[in-house]
């Protein structure tokens, strides 16, 4: 079916074009990175992970958010997600791709990779973070891709592949869950050291997941006209607006634990990325624009009238899409290490190298995305 | 109603393999293990130290000394145990530095060979060469 | 040689096998120990030493940074000054910097002004043993927490976990920025995490840590946490201690008078 994707228009093409532009540059940003090493980014000894570890976090949950057309599609026999499923799926096999490949980006020695199964070390969280993000990976390629051939022939999908789907239900909750754990299970780190950091994440990925599915929905009518169907994306722009509203929630419940209880540790972070921290505030901009953005979405998504015209539903996908990325792909990693272990409050940039590099692999995760969809989009032509 | 069923279970599967992976953590970590515990059993009774002869014979070093210097690593870095005892009694220190001893009276003994077989290990990135230390 | 500094050799070089093997002293460059083959009866048995530290930092001087020197010196840890890529295995913090959770309300202001000697506090219950998924840092059976540089991959994921900041990072190749090579000891390669470990390398030839070693005001004491005996645990017992962060439950085996 892969084939599929070979026969395009003209516009196809000059995208693909675009995505391999990025992906070369991304990839000469690396090699440069490989030689000389991780100092080519704005990462130090005090922020040492940035960028590669925040899109990590924020991809995971997109991978999470397939869940949300699977489970009511499978468990519910909600038929209006039938077109909706296989894109979900497929944008769980891309989105779980880039997350490893910014794994492998972050790591000091990736010619090593293969140590972490060599000697498995299940008192880490990364070793169980690699398992759940493979076995996820794998689970929605099997299953979306032999829905896909069934659909082709005309043939009602294989007896094997349903267990498979119902597998990745729970998995999806797992690798989310994992992924806060990597996070919420480090002593001295008091802007992770939560126990709701993993149903924030849970909250926030649905939420910016489905939006990412709702403006997916519309890309493809617009440049395939492939239809999933205004049902589905009404279902999902309900989704959608409780998961932010729980979103914010645990954000505002973060928010009175620290400052009510004054704990000095406990505010420290918060104050860094809202309201600045010892002179030093380059996140304050972007992190309260994330939350009047984020809040105002998910008001536009809460109002009926609002969600259910094309142009208002876009708008409030994008502007929450937008908030969770900034707030969790770019706040929380960094927000966690200032101040540092040793009370100094230290500023990160990313630099140039790094930026290239992370921009190659979203360009690597959006080809993948769009060869397995155009193969989507090829089958149900036929049919 | 089949669809409930298969649910379950794959719900279950997931229960259990997160309870299984719990308890494999909890043995697992938690101080040193009982394969940490038989370190350095070999112990033996004091013999003259021979100096002239290297640990195996020259044959068997040239096709096996990585993997000597790798176990000896990781005997002395990872268990403590440091001592070696070759087949005929003799004693020697798991280190680099017991090869090197002998073998850096002449700084050009590894990089002769290695140039010749034309392989490129990789020890010298960290560990200081003879060729670096006559400098 | 007094008492306490007799019964620290004598288990050292019990509990580790100095110098075997040969040409002893023929080869300046990679000068061997003597052979003590005593040690060959004494296995490491898991638990039975913890070696610990006792900081005093009534008598660490201000401005003397003899031991830092030595230690950085000696493991040829690479020099890339105060930058973002800095390298460091011991190091002076502030008072308030190392004991962010001590009172500091009335203060003694010559306290909150003093320098705080700072490295890895080899950790009982260490948080960066528990993350590491290859177990290239892990505590070794006389409590020192060690690094395995061949088996790191790079992750950092020890970095997040230490509460202490006392982990480096080879951010670019360390050999350049090492000023004086140091033989004896090897270089780290970039991309892998390095940190202070206890002088592993010299304890194994029954010799004090060099920070301990080198100290002129012999501020530093060092010592078997698990002997009621030595003269670690004696100190310990006639003086008032603090701990970093002990609200974290990681049970460093360095401590501190203040």
């Amino acid at each position: 079916m892969i084939e599929k994707a070979l026969k395009g228009g003209r516009g196809y093409w000059a995208w693909i074009a675009l995505l391999l532009t990025c992906i070369g540059i991304g990839v000469s940003a690396y090699a440069r990175q490989l030689t000389l090493g991780l100092g080519v980014t704005g990462m130090g000894r005090d922020i040492s992970w940035g960028v590669y570890i925040a899109q990590f976090t924020f991809l995971v949950g997109v991978a999470a958010s397939a869940v949300m057309v699977v489970l009511p599609y499978y468990l519910h026999n909600q038929k209006a997600f039938s077109k909706m499923v296989i894109v979900g799926e497929f944008l769980a096999v891309s989105a779980a791709l880039m997350c490893m490949l910014f794994i492998l980006a972050d790591m000091g020695r990736p010619d090593r990779v293969v140590n972490v199964l060599r000697y498995p070390s299940p008192h880490s969280m990364v070793f169980w973070d690699v398992m759940v993000l493979n076995g996820y990976l794998l689970l929605n390629l099997i299953g979306g891709w032999a829905a896909l051939g069934a659909e082709r022939r005309s043939v009602p999908t294989a007896p094997w592949v349903r267990p498979l789907v119902f597998l990745s239900i729970p998995w999806a909750f797992s690798i989310h869950t994992v992924t806060a754990f990597l996070f919420a299970g480090l002593p001295g780190r008091h802007l992770w050291l939560t126990a709701v950091l993993a149903p924030r994440f849970l909250a926030s990925a649905f939420a910016a997941g489905t939006a990412i599915l709702i403006l997916l929905s519309f890309i493809l009518r617009k440049v395939a006209r492939f239809d999933v169907g205004q049902e589905a994306r009404n279902k999902l722009s309900v989704l959608a607006a409780y998961a932010g509203i729980a979103n914010f929630f645990f954000l505002g419940t973060e928010f009175f634990t620290a400052f009510y209880s004054n704990v000095p540790a406990h505010k420290h972070s918060l104050q860094y990325l809202y309201f600045g921290l010892e002179g030093h505030a380059p996140l304050v901009p972007f992190m309260w624009f994330s939350l009047v953005v984020g809040i105002l979405s998910v008001a536009m998504l809460v109002i009926p009238s609002l969600r259910h015209r094309n142009g208002t539903l876009a708008a409030a996908c994008s502007g929450l899409v937008l908030s969770i990325w900034i707030d969790k792909g770019v706040g929380l990693v960094i927000g966690g290490f200032v101040p540092t272990p040793l009370e100094a409050v230290v500023d990160y940039l990313p630099t140039l190298n790094e930026l290239s590099v992370t921009l190659g692999i979203w360009a690597i995760g959006l080809l993948v995305l769009t060869v397995l969809l155009k193969s989507v989009v090829a089958v149900r032509a036929q049919a | 109603m089949n669809n409930r069923i298969q649910a379950m279970y794959a719900l279950l599967i997931a229960v259990a393999m997160f309870v299984a992976a719990w308890f494999f953590m909890q043995s697992v970590h938690g101080g040193p293990s009982s394969a940490r515990a038989a370190v350095a059993a070999r112990a033996a009774a004091p013999v003259a130290i021979d100096s002239t002869r290297c640990v195996a014979s020259a044959e068997w070093m040239k096709s096996h000394h990585m993997q000597l210097l790798n176990k000896w690593r990781h005997d002395s870095v990872r268990e403590g145990n440091r001592t070696h005892v070759t087949s005929d009694g003799r004693h020697f220190d798991k280190s680099l530095n017991t090869c090197l001893g002998c073998h850096a009276s002449n700084p050009m003994f590894c990089f002769m060979c290695h140039e010749y077989a034309n392989v490129k290990p990789t020890c010298w990135n960290c560990h200081v060469s003879p060729m670096e230390a006559t400098k | 040689m007094n008492q306490q500094r007799r019964d620290f050799l004598r288990k050292a070089g019990l509990g580790a096998i100095a110098g075997l093997g040969a040409a002893a002293g023929m080869f300046p460059l990679f000068a061997l120990e003597k052979t003590d083959l005593s040690g060959f009866s004494e296995k490491p048995m898991p638990g039975k030493v913890r070696w610990g530290m006792l900081i005093d930092t009534r008598k660490c001087r201000e401005g003397c940074t003899e031991c830092i020197a030595r230690c950085h010196h000696d493991h040829n840890v690479p020099d890339f000054g105060k930058t973002k890529n800095e390298v460091k295995w011991i190091w002076k913090s502030g008072y308030e910097e190392a004991f962010p959770t001590a009172s500091r309300q009335f203060q003694q202001p010559e306290v909150k002004e003093r320098k705080v000697l700072t490295l890895c506090n080899h950790c009982a219950e260490a948080p960066c043993t528990r993350a590491c998924p290859t177990e290239a840092t892990f505590r070794r059976w006389d409590g020192i927490v060690s690094m395995d540089y061949h088996r790191c991959i790079g992750c950092r994921f020890c970095m997040a976990a230490c509460p202490y900041g006392s982990r480096s990072f080879n951010w670019q190749d360390p050999r350049p920025a090492v000023k004086e090579l140091t033989t004896a000891y090897p270089t780290r390669e970039r991309g892998v995490v390095e940190k202070c470990n206890f002088c592993a390398e010299r304890l194994v030839k029954g010799q004090l840590p060099a920070c301990v070693d080198s100290c002129p005001e012999r501020a530093l004491l060092f010592g078997d946490l698990n002997d009621p005996n030595s003269g670690l645990r004696r100190a310990l017992d006639e003086n008032e201690t603090m701990q970093r962060k002990p609200e974290l439950g990681t049970l460093p085996s360095l401590f501190y008078i203040i």
